[in-house]
């Protein structure tokens, strides 16, 4: 699952990086929501990282906070 | 001996007050010390404003953060053009040019944001977007 914002350019890459390497992921760009489903999604994302930075890729039990292609090769296996 | 208030110009975008410099006058184009904004200046009832003149356009931002950095003596990256973007979609969906990676949109955070005027890219090396960066 990836959190992200659609203006934020690392959201951009982490989702670039993993499109390219034909990873199929659900993703949610928060700042799209309606009022109700961003706050929710906020929640959540403070939940899994104890703040509000972006993007926020979940791989199972790990959470990775801003773009970083060696800890998604890591999580990923790839 | 009259007590001189030193005049302030009011602006828009950083919202602080900054001195009003001799020779100065109704109409005069100046950079915003503090932001780094074009500003034309007009006076009010109030006391000096700073209008922006190309309010919005992808103009606007490129000086105004081309002047900031050159007034902080600070360098871009190679996510320059991409941060770029970003603050143009926070303009069109949000309405004005706001940190492209925070989920906030408050005059706070209007780029370069208050954290970053604030000493953020002198203390941790960039800006909280990584488009602001200390040299060296």
């Amino acid at each position: 699952m990836v959190y992200a914002l659609s203006t934020c350019p690392y959201c951009k890459r982490t989702k670039r990086f993993l499109d390219e390497h034909k990873i199929h992921y659900d993703h949610v760009d928060v700042d799209m929501l309606d009022d109700d489903k961003a706050d929710e999604a906020l929640e959540k994302v403070e939940k899994l990282t104890g703040r509000q930075s972006f993007p926020v890729v979940v791989i199972g039990p790990e959470v990775i906070v801003g773009h970083d292609e060696e800890r998604l090769r890591k999580a990923l296996k790839i | 001996m009259s007590e001189t208030k030193q005049d302030r110009v009011y602006c828009p975008v950083c919202l602080a007050r900054f001195k009003f410099a001799p020779g100065w006058k109704a109409g005069s184009v100046v950079i915003c010390p503090i932001c780094g904004q074009r500003l034309v200046l007009r006076q009010t009832p109030e006391g000096w404003v700073g209008d922006r003149p190309e309010k919005g356009t992808e103009r606007e931002i490129r000086e105004r953060v081309e002047e900031y950095a050159k007034l902080k003596g600070y360098v871009f990256n190679d996510m320059k053009e991409e941060v770029i973007q970003g603050l143009l979609g926070k303009r069109k969906r949000f309405g004005d040019f706001y940190c492209p990676c925070r989920m906030q949109h408050v005059p706070e955070y209007q780029c370069p944001c208050k954290p970053t005027r604030g000493g953020d890219v002198d203390r941790d090396g960039k800006c909280y977007c990584g488009f602001f960066w200390k040299k060296g």
